[in-house]
């Protein structure tokens, strides 16, 4: 194995109540390309985080050309030879490309105590060239489109070319998610060029392309690598069946309890879009159902969620709640159509972590709460402490700060507190994100509640297989359109396959 | 917890180590005579910084209230000859235009508050300029006993001054402690985007806010001008510095969520008594503003866990 450029030896790395990655070893030798596959939260993230130096290893080894090294932050990273491009993109647009190319390494171009521009340009025309990119050194980001800037991006990374003298290993993020098709074929020809100097990791959801472009594929999954595959003996399938895993668990997700949708359509969408995001999106949501929408990054599913909880605004179709035609100009209309959304931010937009567990609960209805005025504080205890129980919140009393409580705990505050506002539609944004498999059950068994209790569910699940247990009903997105519909009734379960089939 | 109750404590600690300093310089200080009378002087300076907390207390700043409370003098001063006790409540209006505008700049175009409220500031000191003339305007004695005794006066021996800062005191208190408004300034100054995502509309409660800190100021010109028998388009320079001061050194965070009004009492009586301690020891009136500053950055030192603020702009 004297040809490895990069090697990850027996790393794991666990957050609060989440073992991320869990003894993964993966390697890179000289000239390959490798591919990195998995669905959202296998530890693909983290992964790279360790390799750019953002996250240290709780256990095991990083080696670059066979020494270990430790990688405290990116640039650390970067000095030993390790380039990340991001997938959300790190060109500062109120810069040149040069200036973007060379940024934190203007001392090398020094004369004088000045900038030597011209030096500057020169050294970055240089480093266009490799990525075939024929603009001018001197031109601000702000006018470059979204597949140019990665260019410039991936231009950046290249530098270390120049820099320094060991191998040098990409790490490429979703590239493609934003590229044309024409602009994948471009960077795919860069990657062929560049494998005579620098080896590759390939990290996408397309699996045509991971297949296309690497020559080996590593399958992560659940913070595991669970597969290593050379692409010549891969396929697609095989590859789905390596990320998927496990079959589906039916009392995992509370099937038993999953209701058929009542008669009574509570949202309807027709037609929905947002520039840039997502067209032409019609469904009709029922009391009691759960809606799946499933999708990769760049789906455009995310942003529709965003719509639909009035965070931002559609710029064509409409949107009826019980058969009134609204318009949700911010997320108070929102509320105000019986709208909530349980964002995947939860520190963000779900809680304030600092209020305690009552004034989060009561935060959207808190006129209810007030008489004359004045804050009726024993009525608030009282149906803060009702929503602690029912939903088996653990918190020493309903006056402890938020913040305090475990990922899974606020998460039920969040619910409570759109539970006690009364709303009729929950959007949950990966209501699983972050917290551990005990507390995943719990939420499931809360979504099961909502909608016994008549309400209804728009999920954006973690995971592909928990939108196949928790919904009745699936829409699948790619690329800002609906690509299919699948009813997931009570034992009559779709196959990720036949879904996944629709998404990438 | 140990350090949160600490934090809460320490401005009392402080106002107490300071007084008893002075006492023991001067046994003159630490008599009821002089204390009430501290503490009346105190009020003008802590009616404009309560207003002030609320602002703070949402994670924004209001740089026109020593701009507002000139203004405020000038127009109680202009008018009161002629319209008599209504001169007070335009006097006020004055300040809640002032404070509203400076609101619905920041959250219509969104616009930083320091920027909006700079601007307003500018506005606001011309307005007064032009309403007196450029000139220091005299308030007779006569229309002082007739309309201003509720500042000049005094009743079971307390200055009328101080009972208007304690009722002001209880009523803010109130307000922020007790009500949905209150709740929401906590919260928006916690975490904005949470709030936001809650259903509430929070350039309400902005507005609010900043109407309260632009009444407040207006008060504080108005109580000014009781005093000392005129009103003036510079009268309330040199509060703006005292006023922030006054707020931080109480222990409210100056990233917002965290605050209260007794605790801008206590402040305001900290930035007194160094006052007072400092004329006592012959500093100059012109150095003391070098004091504030340096109190005013030491406080947001003490106070703040700046370690897990990212990029400080």
């Amino acid at each position: 194995m004297s040809d490895a450029v990069l090697e990850v030896e027996h790393v794991s790395k666990a957050f609060p109540g989440v073992k991320a990655l869990d003894d993964v070893s993966f390697r890179v030798n000289r000239g390959e390309v490798i591919g990195l596959i998995g669905e959202n939260g296998a530890g693909k993230s983290t992964l790279l985080k360790i390799l750019n130096g953002v996250y240290q290893p709780d256990a095991g080894a990083v080696k670059v050309d066979g020494r270990p090294v430790r990688l405290l932050s990116p640039r650390q990273a970067f000095d030993s030879g390790i380039a990340m491009v991001f997938q959300e993109q790190s060109v500062l647009s109120t810069l040149t490309v040069a200036e973007n190319i060379f940024l934190g390494r203007e001392q090398e171009f020094l004369r004088w105590g000045l900038i030597d521009k011209r030096r500057m340009n020169a050294a970055a025309a240089v480093e266009l060239k490799k990525v075939h990119l024929d603009i001018g050194p001197a031109t601000p980001c702000a006018r470059l489109t979204f597949a140019e800037r990665q260019m410039v991006e991936i231009a950046k990374a290249l530098s270390l070319d120049s820099r320094i003298a060991s191998d040098i290993t990409i790490l490429l993020d979703e590239p493609t998610s934003v590229l044309e098709s024409r602009e994948v074929e471009l960077l795919f020809s860069i990657i062929r060029d560049l494998k005579a100097r620098a080896s590759i990791v390939f990290i996408s959801h397309r699996l045509e392309e991971v297949l296309a472009i690497c020559d080996r594929i590593y399958v992560m999954r659940d913070g595991k690598v669970v597969a290593e595959v050379p692409a010549a003996e891969a396929t697609v399938h095989a590859l789905h069946t390596h990320m998927v895993g496990r079959q589906l668990h039916h009392e995992y997700y509370r099937e038993q309890r999953q209701s058929p949708p009542g008669d009574e359509v509570i949202l309807r969408a027709d037609g929905l879009g947002k520039a840039g995001a997502f067209r032409d999106v019609s469904f009709e949501l029922r009391a009691g159902e759960v809606l799946g929408i499933a999708g990769v990054i760049g789906s455009g599913r995310e942003e529709l969620a965003r719509v639909l909880a009035g965070h931002a605004a559609p710029d064509a179709g409409a949107l009826t709640v019980h058969g009134r035609p609204v318009r949700l100009a911010g997320a108070s209309d929102a509320v105000a159509n019986g709208i909530g959304l349980v964002p995947a931010e939860r520190k963000v937009e779900g809680l304030v972590a600092q209020f305690s567990v009552a004034e989060n609960m009561t935060l959207s209805a808190l006129g209810r709460f007030a008489s004359r005025g004045v804050i009726r504080f024993a009525a608030e205890r009282a149906e803060a402490a009702r929503w602690v129980e029912r939903l088996h919140v653990r918190t020493p009393s309903t006056a402890a700060m938020t913040g305090g409580l475990s990922g899974g705990n606020q998460q039920k505050v969040v619910l409570a507190k759109w539970r006690i506002a009364g709303v009729e539609v929950l959007i949950l944004d990966h209501p699983t994100r972050g917290i551990d498999v005990g507390a995943k059950e719990d939420v499931y068994e809360l979504v099961r509640d909502i909608t016994a209790d008549g309400l209804a569910v728009i999920l954006l699940g973690d995971t592909l297989d928990e939108v196949i247990g928790l919904s009745s009903r699936i829409l699948v997105m790619r690329d800002g359109a609906v690509t299919a519909t699948f009813d997931a009734p009570a034992g009559g379960k779709p196959e990720q396959v036949r879904i996944l089939e629709h998404m990438v | 917890m140990a350090r949160i109750d600490l934090q809460a404590w320490l401005p009392i600690l402080v106002l107490a180590a300071l007084v008893a300093v002075v006492s023991l310089y001067d046994p003159g200080f630490f008599t009821i005579a002089n204390l009430l009378e501290i503490t009346a002087n105190t009020m003008t300076l802590f009616l404009m910084a309560a207003g002030l907390t609320f602002v703070i207390m949402i994670g924004s700043i209001d740089l026109s209230v020593q701009s507002v409370a000139s203004m405020a003098s000038c127009i109680l001063a202009v008018f009161l000859p002629t319209l008599g006790l209504a001169a007070i409540p335009l006097a006020l209006l004055g300040g809640v235009v002032a404070g509203a505008l400076g609101a619905l700049i920041s959250t219509r175009l969104r616009i930083p508050t320091f920027i909006a409220t700079l601007a307003i500031s500018g506005v606001v000191l011309s307005a007064g300029f032009w309403i007196s003339n450029a000139q220091s305007i005299a308030i007779t004695a006569e229309a002082r006993d007739a309309w201003l005794g509720w500042v000049t006066g005094a009743f079971l021996g307390v200055p009328n001054e101080i009972w208007v800062g304690l009722v002001a005191l209880a009523g803010l208190s109130a307000l922020l402690q007790l009500t949905p408004f209150g709740r929401l300034i906590r919260g928006v100054g916690a975490q904005e985007q949470a709030v936001i995502a809650s259903g509430v509309r929070v350039e309400r409660v902005k507005l609010w806010a900043f109407v309260i800190s632009g009444f407040m100021a207006a008060l504080a010109g108005v109580t000014m001008a009781g005093r000392l028998g005129s009103g003036s388009p510079t009268l309330a320079n040199e509060f703006l510095l005292p006023a922030v001061a006054a707020v931080v050194v109480g222990g409210t965070a100056i990233t917002g969520g965290v605050g209260s009004i007794w605790r801008t009492f206590v402040g305001a009586l900290i930035i007194q008594v160094v006052r007072i301690g400092m004329t006592f020891m012959g500093v100059s009136v012109f150095v003391q503003q070098i004091i504030f500053g340096i109190l005013l950055i030491a406080a947001v030192a003490a106070t703040m866990d700046r370690s897990k603020i990212l990029v400080v702009k």
